[in-house]
């Protein structure tokens, strides 16, 4: 796995859901299925065993309905939480949820050939289900859903048209943001902002990137990106360590960085993919990794070294990396939707196509070592 | 006898004759001659020696006359030299008398001679002291009547005597009044040297009025070249304020006649006074002052009314004659090099202006290509038209300047046919070729930028793209042998070295390539806009039965269309591969079925891919983008039965109307097929039509 041999698992549906576990130490990552069939939606957890190289998974159904967006949560190792989708024929109509549900267990790797059996049996499990979250108006569509940084009790949630932060607990909103008048640009998707003492969400708006301030409700942002992208704007992620500093990419295949504080220019632009940008993420450990998944069914490592090996003021540290693509992974043969790194080791990813595969894949060994010496 | 006589002088018969032998005669006679003729003989004879007889006396009565004469003479001499004698005596008496008088008064005057000696050396001294006396006044005097040479004269006649007896009390005051007053004079000079209305000459007479004055060289110099410096500064300021107001002709007549004249003379004046064997301070002096003429005459020359050619190259012509006449004078390498810099400078300068004058006026005449594809439709253009007149108008351009820039060759110039001012020409007009073709390059580029593209018509796009193309292929070498020819006519023998045509050419591609990519993506991004808006916007779930392909596939297939028809004017189409499968439709392969299986043996899509310049290839990248994302936006929708359906009403519209467009509908029905099948997995109730409804209903729509 380390000579770029990546591990491939494959799924039965469609996937387009991919999130790593938190507060773990083992490599696990939860997969949510999307299907239109009835009652046959699942949770996969997968976990590698980074000695031995294998894979362990285990089955959970999901039969709220089919997941479009699915986050584990911060707190607690064994919460999580999934944006569906379901149809019901009766009304001939889909309606959308968000829904919190706790994992019996969170081991993986089998201990005894009980275990064994039932996990070599696929035999999906149950999950407690703990409490969902409907829209008000039913038709209405949810992008996403995102654990708040610090605070157990609140999630928040991006519908098509505003932002609203609910108490885990209650359901009850806390505080909505909604651009003013009848905008008709609907939100794509968004995530809190882990600096700014928590408490501001930003939204992709069509080409816009837009942070809201959730103490009150809102209609005017605190901050934007306008024109983040020439097309629409389909990800962003908050830089861990730098707190001005975001990635965010779109469908101009463009993947961007920007210091919000002055929006008008990225202050790192690359354009390595050949279709639309799906996700991009930050590696929370070495800053200058960025990952990259696209509908041009690759998944992209990219090295942003010279803005991140930046002192306050502008010098050079050290010249570790070039900018640019380090690794392409061509593994995926369908569009690449979500793409993580593992919240337990620093230098392992998986990307998740929709034609239902997951790899596992690890930066290359003379880069981390680069990085690291 | 007389015959014998005449006959024979020594004839001892002849008796005049010394040798006469009177008995030989006598002899010979009696012999000879007749009785009578003997008496004849007897009786002559005889009356010759009487006659001889009284010749003799008279003779030497004669001379006793004279003997008694001369006798009585001596006897009076004898008588006169004793009276002589005793006048003699008296004489030499007298003599020795008048001796003894004269040394008897010479003693007596012996002492007043000394006396009057003395007097008249101290009259001299008295004579040279009222002159040292005097002195004061005198410089004074003289100074006050600006005869500072005659002061100067004076002071160091002065001079010796002062330093021997300076020492004397008396001489001192004189010493140190002469001093001032001199001192005095000295700062007359100098504020007359820094004196700006100081004449070249009258600043030389000072200089060497100093000089004797025993001032030091190398301050002399100095101030000598200060105070020219402060001369030539004014005619600087004058040239200065002059480079606003008037021509470059004018303007170098003036510089010509004033600066660089007052310049010569001050450098003669120098070599003249101190004949400086190092020459230190003048060359940089020269270099000094030349270095300000030249930045003067830069900024003439960059004034906009001294861009005429033929003025520029008349008031360069005129400037570098004066300059060579001058670099010989001041003797600077340095400024002789600046010199040919000059006239390089100006054929840079001039050759800048013309590109930039091609590049304003190609990007007028652009505006003018943009205002007619806005105005008219695109098919009452004729893209070919505006290619070629651009082109030809490009080129044209560029040639004229070449033309332009060949007159810096003539031959009645200064540096006409100077090789380096060849080079220089040869440099600057394959400057103006390739920085207008990298700059075209550029400006292609920065148009193709996405950013800035919106507002571009993608025809517009073609052209240039194909206006790039055409100038890589035959533009840049056209202008290359079209330049080598100009230059062979204007300097016949010069060799060029080759221009780096390849770069140029890079340049070109690589900005056609851009172009292209930009227009492939605009188009593909426009169909893909639509198909997007109109798959997010529309209710799939509820949709009714389809009654015919949505007018979005319509307007769609329009703007793909007019791509392609506006490639075709402008870009080849290669050959097609047959279209025999067109008919096939696409769901003949059982879509339900939809796995990864089906994905492996397909070719990756590379959808933002550099797009081949022939039509094909451009309406192909386009067809990738926009169909592409109608296969991402089905996946983001749920479907119900008719919405399906709908979508394959579409997607057969669509096959049947884009699969003449491209150059290769392998790709057009696998992203096809994905968008059908991604729609029957987003389906809840996936039933798709009969193949024959979904024709008829194309055929009707």
């Amino acid at each position: 796995m380390d000579e770029g041999n990546s591990i491939i698992y494959g799924l039965e549906h469609q996937t387009r859901a991919l999130s790593p576990q938190y507060e773990s130490d083992a490599i696990r990552f939860l997969i949510g299925t999307q299907s239109l069939k009835p009652h046959s939606n699942q949770v996969h957890v997968v976990e590698l065993e980074e000695d031995t190289g294998a894979l362990h998974t285990k089955v959970f159904k999901h039969d709220i309905g089919e997941i479009w967006h699915l986050r584990c949560s911060p707190h607690d190792v064994a919460t999580l939480l999934t944006t569906h989708n379901s149809y019901d024929p009766e009304t001939s109509q889909c309606t959308m949820g968000v829904s919190i549900f706790k994992l019996p267990t969170v081991e993986v790797i089998p201990k005894d050939l009980d275990d064994l059996s039932a996990i070599q049996g696929r035999n999906a499990e149950e999950m407690e289900h703990l409490k969902t979250i409907s829209p008000e108006k039913p038709e209405e569509e949810i992008r996403c859903a995102e654990w708040h940084p610090t605070d157990v009790n609140r999630i928040g949630i991006v519908y098509e048209n505003s932002v609203i932060v609910h108490d885990v607990n209650t359901g009850a909103a806390l505080a909505s943001a909604s651009p003013e008048g009848k905008s008709r640009l609907k939100f794509t998707g968004g995530k809190w902002n882990p600096h700014q003492g928590h408490c501001q969400f930003a939204v992709l708006q069509d080409m816009h990137i837009k942070c809201y301030d959730t103490r009150t409700d809102c209609s005017k942002p605190a901050w934007s990106i306008d024109n983040a992208h020439r097309q629409l704007a389909r990800d962003l992620d908050f830089n861990p360590n730098r707190q001005f500093h975001l990635a965010s990419a779109g469908d101009d295949a463009a993947l961007n960085i920007w210091d919000y504080r002055n929006g008008k220019e990225p202050i790192f632009s690359r354009t390595d993919h050949s279709h639309w940008v799906w996700t991009v993420r930050y590696n929370t450990y070495h800053e200058q990794l960025l990952l990259t998944g696209s509908s041009d069914a690759r998944a992209l490592l990219t090295a942003a070294a010279s803005i991140c090996d930046m002192d306050e003021d502008g010098r050079r540290l050290s010249q570790v990396l070039e900018d640019g693509v380090l690794q392409s992974y061509e593994q995926h043969e369908d569009s690449v939707y979500c793409a993580e790194w593992s919240a337990a080791e620093p230098w392992t990813f998986a990307s998740l196509s929709y034609d239902a595969r997951l790899v596992l894949s690890r930066v290359p060994r003379h880069f981390k070592y680069k990085i690291l010496l | 006898m007389s015959e014998s006589n005449k006959e024979n002088g020594e004839n001892p018969l002849d008796i005049d004759s010394n040798n006469f032998n009177s008995e030989m005669y006598l002899e010979c006679l009696m012999k000879l001659a007749t009785l009578k003729q003997v008496m004849d003989k007897e009786a002559e004879i005889v009356k010759q020696s009487q006659f001889l007889q009284s010749e003799m006396q008279t003779l030497v009565y004669e001379n006793y006359n004279k003997f008694i004469s001369a006798t009585e003479t001596v006897r009076k001499m004898r008588s006169d030299f004793q009276i002589m004698q005793e006048e003699m005596n008296k004489l030499s008496e007298n003599i020795n008398k008048i001796t003894s008088f004269s040394s008897q008064i010479s003693d007596s005057l012996k002492e007043s001679g000394t006396n009057v000696n003395r007097l008249c050396s101290t009259r001299q001294l008295l004579d040279k002291l009222q002159f040292l006396f005097l002195l004061p006044s005198q410089l004074n005097k003289a100074i006050s009547e600006n005869r500072y040479a005659d002061a100067v004269h004076d002071y160091a006649h002065a001079q010796r005597v002062l330093q021997k007896y300076g020492n004397q009390p008396s001489f001192q005051s004189i010493q140190s009044e002469c001093s001032e007053i001199i001192f005095g004079l000295k700062k007359t000079l100098r504020d007359r040297l820094t004196d700006p209305d100081t004449s070249a000459s009258e600043l030389a007479e000072s200089v060497g009025l100093l000089r004797q004055l025993q001032e030091t060289d190398t301050s002399l110099q100095d101030i000598f070249l200060s105070c020219a410096e402060s001369r030539l500064d004014q005619h600087l300021k004058g040239l200065s304020i002059l480079v606003e107001r008037t021509d470059i002709l004018e303007w170098v007549e003036k510089c010509n006649n004033t600066l660089l004249a007052d310049l010569g003379i001050v450098i003669s004046c120098y070599h003249e006074i101190f004949q400086d064997k190092d020459n230190t301070n003048l060359p940089e002096f020269g270099e000094k002052v030349m270095s300000q003429v030249f930045q003067l005459f830069e900024e003439v020359v960059k004034r906009p009314e001294n861009n005429g050619t033929e003025i520029l190259i008349r008031g360069l012509d005129k400037f570098f004659r004066k300059l060579q006449a001058m670099s010989e004078i001041i003797s600077s390498d340095t400024v002789s090099q600046k010199a040919l810099d000059v006239v390089i400078q100006c054929v840079r300068h001039k050759a800048s202006l013309q590109y930039q004058s091609i590049q304003s006026q190609f990007k007028d005449s652009l505006m003018r290509v943009r205002q007619t594809l806005a105005s008219k439709g695109t098919e009452s253009v004729d893209l070919r038209d505006i290619l070629n007149s651009l082109q030809v108008y490009l080129l044209q351009k560029i040639q004229a300047s070449l033309l332009d820039l060949k007159a810096f060759l003539q031959n009645n110039l200064s540096f006409g046919l100077k090789p380096w001012c060849a080079k220089a020409v040869a440099d600057s007009c394959w400057t103006v070729i390739s920085e207008t073709l990298i700059s075209l390059s550029d400006m292609v580029k920065k148009m193709a930028c996405l950013k800035t593209s919106n507002n571009i018509p993608f025809e517009l796009l073609l052209i240039l793209a194909k206006l790039c193309l055409e100038l890589q292929e035959n533009g840049v070498t056209t202008l290359h042998n079209h330049l080598i020819k100009l230059l062979e006519e204007a300097a016949p023998g010069l060799t060029v070295d080759n221009k780096d045509t390849n770069s140029v050419m890079v340049h070109l591609s690589t900005a056609a390539q851009s172009a292209l990519d930009s227009e492939v993506v605009y188009i593909g991004q426009t169909a893909a806009q639509m198909l997007r808006v109109s798959v997010l916007a529309r209710d799939w779930l509820r949709a009714p039965e389809p009654r015919g392909p949505r007018a979005v596939c319509r307007r769609v297939v329009e703007t793909l269309a007019s791509a392609d028809s506006a490639a075709s004017q402008l870009f080849p189409t290669s050959v097609k591969p047959s279209s025999d499968s067109s008919r096939r439709t696409i769901w003949s392969r059982a879509p339900s079925s939809f796995s990864p299986i089906n994905r492996i043996f397909s070719e990756r899509i590379e959808v933002f891919s550099p797009a081949g310049a022939d039509r094909g290839a451009l309406s192909n990248g386009a067809l990738k983008v926009a169909l592409k994302a109608l296969v991402e936006c089905v996946r983001l929708r749920t479907f119900g039965k008719h919405g399906l359906q709908q979508l394959q009403v579409d997607v057969h519209f669509l096959q049947q109307r884009l699969s003449c467009m491209g150059n290769d509908e392998r790709l057009l029905n696998a992203l096809l097929e994905d968008a059908l099948a991604s729609a029957q997995l987003r389906c809840v109730d996936p039933q798709l039509m009969e193949p024959s409804i979904v024709d008829i209903i194309c055929e009707r729509g």
